[in-house]
This record gives structure tokens, sequence and C-alpha cells, in this order.
């Protein structure tokens, strides 16, 4: 039997929480009965830093009827400015109000010198590297005074001189940080696509006991390489994948993201649904 | 290669103002062989077209915010004049906060000192207010002093009554009347008379709305923002050139308006 990582719980299957969801997520069942597939939200942790109006409403209401997890996307964990402290007490505070399930956030850098990129931008998987990201995520995990999921990007470029392939850094970040990973299957998919590996020996390589989130997403076909957009349904490919990841990994909590010409919410359920099948069969069709 | 030197070039090639095969081109073949011995490259995607990727990202993910959050101010601009617009903009503000919405609060200024802007100054001030009014969405929140509130109070209590403005709100000063042009389908073609204009911008409750004041509002609106404000020296202010009669009603009137509007905070 695999074990779930401590402090990360099979939640079920979760959605991206964004605005055209929000008074479905306020309001639940009572008025959208298909909010009734959705186990648990993840919302954009730097949205609902603001001090009030909508965000905040919506969020506090949200957390009465399911989980929530903060997810970062300005947490330049790799970058070598300094932690944003301010960032940092923002995001504790955040926390404190809403006691999210967990948070998480990249693997990746997207700040220099002060200034910032608001993308994710991939690291070298050098010695360096790693102690350098190792460090920071025990720093903001004794800042949160909770363990956090890392999770890796998509990518469309590799360093030459990377000493180390990521899921050997992402093993390794993990032991070091004694932090979680946040398994994005989709990103594995591209990522694979556009460097050449087997995205199965990739899942394969990462230890069991340390992924507590999976996401999944959709994606661009270019020509030259795959795009991580999160404005298609999920492909068979990933879904072929993600049934290897829960294979491996278990009954691991899942995010379905979509971020650009977002359907219907009950569109987005029906691949939520297909999600809790796989996740069922792999159990053997027991029911958690 | 040092972290520190992969991300200083990763970040001047993706962030530069030109595309990086245009950056790599003019400074020549020592910087392409650097950009080849740092990223590793194919025949599908060679280095610098990797690295392009990033690049197109970094601008495409940015214009696309700042033509949702500035939708007026992009209309009226067009699409080829704002893209230059954000080129140029992004090019002397970086982004230097957490938040993605962060990311334009500095358009209005720099387009008032663009020569986009120079050309058409109402432009800024239509930017002005789209910025007032996005702000507003996650302003603090505070409980408001409502009409029906106001409209029971004891007559003894309104000499003493404290006037405080809610913290979702911002004053705005244009020298051209821009409500017209952010009501407007085509803000393009709309060209406003120079007008100078006062303006509220708040929240209430969910709703962010905006008006324009008269100047003696405009004054009163100022005197509050600046701090606590009683009824009675409200009253006392618009006596000058009045009777106690019309000062006293000028004031119920403003007061009327401002609390009907969600404006005045309530006691905690």
């Amino acid at each position: 039997m695999i074990v779930g990582m401590e402090g990360f719980a099979a939640l079920g299957q979760g959605l991206g929480l964004r605005p055209p969801f929000y008074e479905a997520a306020a309001t639940g069942e009572a008025s959208f009965a298909a909010v009734a597939d959705v186990d648990w939200w993840e919302v954009i942790s730097e949205n609902f830093m603001g001090e009030g109006g909508n965000p905040r409403r919506v969020l506090r209401a949200a957390r009465a009827h399911r989980p929530i997890v903060l997810h970062g996307v300005s947490m330049p964990l790799g970058s070598t400015d300094p932690l944003d402290a301010r960032y940092l007490d923002r995001l504790a505070a955040l926390a404190a109000e809403i006691e999210p399930a967990w948070i998480s956030d990249h693997l990746c850098w997207s700040s220099l010198g002060g200034h910032r990129a608001h993308d994710l931008w991939p690291l070298p998987f050098t010695e360096e590297a790693l102690a350098h990201v190792a460090g920071r995520v025990a720093r903001v995990q004794e800042r949160l005074g909770r363990r956090i999921l890392v999770e890796n990007v998509s990518s469309y470029l590799t360093y030459r001189h990377s000493t180390m392939s990521e899921p050997q850094f992402l093993t390794a970040l993990a032991e070091r940080a004694d932090c979680g990973l946040l398994l994005d299957v989709n990103n594995v998919f591209v990522s694979a696509h556009n460097h050449g590996f087997d995205a199965v020996a990739f899942l394969d390589a990462i230890p069991r006991e340390r992924v507590g989130q999976f996401h999944l997403a959709g994606h661009e076909t270019l020509p030259t390489h795959l795009r991580d957009t999160h404005d298609h349904p999920v492909c068979d490919g990933v879904w072929e994948l993600y049934r290897h990841a829960v294979a491996r990994f278990g009954d691991v909590a899942t995010l379905l993201e979509r971020d650009e010409h977002i359907p219907p919410l009950d569109e987005l359920c029906a691949e939520l649904r297909h999600a809790g099948e796989i996740a069922r069969a792999s159990r053997g069709g027991a029911e958690r | 290669m040092r972290l520190a030197d992969v991300e200083a070039r990763f970040y001047e090639l993706v962030t530069a103002r030109d595309s990086v095969a245009a950056t790599v081109a003019a400074a020549g073949p020592e910087l392409r062989r650097a950009v080849e011995q740092m990223v590793a490259g194919d025949a599908r995607l060679p280095a610098i077209a990797r690295l392009e990727i990033y690049a197109d990202m970094y601008f495409a993910r940015i214009r696309d915010v700042l033509a949702d959050e500035y939708a007026k101010t992009a209309s009226a601009l067009g699409g080829a004049a704002f893209h230059a617009l954000v080129v140029d903009y992004l090019d002397a503000c970086r982004p230097d906060h957490p938040s993605m919405r962060e990311v334009g609060a500095r358009l209005p200024t720099f387009l008032a000192t663009h020569p986009t802007g120079a050309r058409r100054p109402w432009l800024a001030e239509l930017a002005r207010l789209e910025r007032a009014r996005l702000e507003m969405i996650d302003s603090a929140d505070a409980g408001t002093l409502t009409f029906e509130a106001l409209r029971t109070l004891p007559p003894e209590r309104f000499a003493t009554l404290n006037l405080r403005l809610v913290p979702s709100h911002a004053l705005l000063e244009t020298q051209f009347d821009v409500v017209p042009l952010w009501r407007s389908e085509d803000p393009g073609t709309t060209v406003p008379a120079p007008s100078p204009t006062a303006l509220v911008v708040w929240r209430r409750d969910l709703e962010v709305l905006h008006r324009a004041v008269d100047g003696e509002e405009a004054d009163w609106l100022r005197r509050l923002e600046s701090g606590d404000l009683m009824f009675a020296s409200l009253c006392d202010g618009l006596a000058r050139g009045r009777t106690d009669e019309a000062a006293a009603a000028r004031a119920f009137e403003l007061v009327g308006r401002w609390a009907s509007d969600g404006l005045l905070r309530a006691d905690d």
C-alpha cells in the first residue's frame, strides 16, 4: 500500500479557483449543483493578498465549503535575489486566516535585481543551484511553519552545464529541504516532448513518499514544441501519464488547472470525474 | 557557470527590448557563442529559439494583462500603438512587485510623459481612472454609514457626527472630462475638450463606481480624505456666502449623497 506524504491528505479532485467560479465556490452546492464534483479548490496566493473586496470575501466563503490550497507563482525559490520577506509575511498572514490544507510554489526563478518576470524560468540542475534552492525552501518552511510542496515547471530549454536530471534534482531537493513535491503531470509531458526524455521514466525516478499533489492541465501543440498554456482540455497523452502517476504514487490529491478559454463549470467537472475514475480504478474500484 | 551568471544572462536576453535573435546579432559572435555554450539547442529548436520562447511569453503575458486592466486606454490607442507603448513601458518601468496586478501601476504616469500621451493627453487621464478603479477591487473593507442610518439619526447627534471616508476610495483631478471617454464604445475617436474635472472613485460593497464632482464637493472630499470632519464644521464651512439655512441644506445634500453612495465609513 502506498501511503501519502504526511501532512498532504488525499483530498480528491480539485479545481483551480478562477473568477468565473467565484460565486459557485462561495455559495457551494446550494446554488451550483456542479460544485459537488469539486472536492477542493486551489487558489493563486497572490490574487488573494489584497486587503478586502470580492477576492477575500470569496476565499473566506469558499473555505467554509471546501479545503483550500494556496498555490504561489511569485516566490522565486531559485532566484539569486534575496527572499522577499514582505511577500512571505503576507503569505503567512493569508495562511493564518484561511488555514489552507497546504502551500505550494514552483521550482524556478523569476526575478533579478528586484525585477520580477512573472514567469516560471528554468534552473540549471547543478549542485550549486540545488544547495541554493534547498536553503531557500528550508527558510520558507521555517517562516511559514509548515512543509511546502515544490512543483516541477514546464520548460523549453535546458542548460549544458547541468550535472543531474530534473528528477534527480527534485529528489535531492525534497530530501535536503524536507519538502514535498507537487508533480505536474502536464508539465512532465510538455518538458518530455520539448527535451526528448521519457516521461514515464521521469515519474519512476521520483520518490513515492515525497509526492503530495498532482496537477493536470492542457497545453498547446506548436510545430516546434509544446507550450504549457492551461487553455485546452487535458489530452489523451497526459491522461495516460496520469494513469501511470496514480499507479505509482497512489491516490494523491489532484488539481485541474484552467486559466484561459475557461469553459462552463460542468465541462471541467467532467474532467474532474474522469480523474476520479482513474484514481478509483487504481484502487481496484474501492471508495475512500 | 555560476547560477548568478546564468540568471543575469538569461534575464538580459529574455527581457531585452528587441528579440533574442536581434539582441544576439547586434552584440556579435561572442554573445552567440556564450548563449550556445549555456543553452542546449538542437535542429528543431536552436538555443536562441528556445530563449525566444521565454522572451515572447514574458512580453505577451504582461501586454495581455495590461490590455485587460487598461481596456479603455488600449482600445483608444489601438492594438499596434498599445503594443508599442508596452514595449517602451517595460523598458522604462521593470516590474518589481510580486503581484502581477502591480505591473501596470506606473503606466498612467508613464503614458503622460510618453510621446503618445503628449499627443493625446486625455489618454493618460483615462488610464488614471482605469487604474483607480482597478485598485478599488480588493482595497480594504469597511462598514458604511448608510443613508437609512443617517435618516434615523436623532437631530441632536448631527452636530457631533464624525464624517470619515471609507478606505476604498480615490480622488482624481483631470484636465479633461474623461467620464464620457470611459463610457464611450469607441474611445479612440472621441476627443474631449479641455475641462478640469474632479472625480471620486470608490467601491460600494463589491461594485466599483466613479462620478464627477463639482469644485465645492471636491474641496470637501479632499478635507475628508485628510482627516475626520465634524458635520458642524462642514456646515460652518459651507456658510461662507450662504445663509445658515442654505448652508445646512447644502450640508445635508452632500452628506446624504455620500451616504447613499457608500462613501462614508460607519463608526467602529
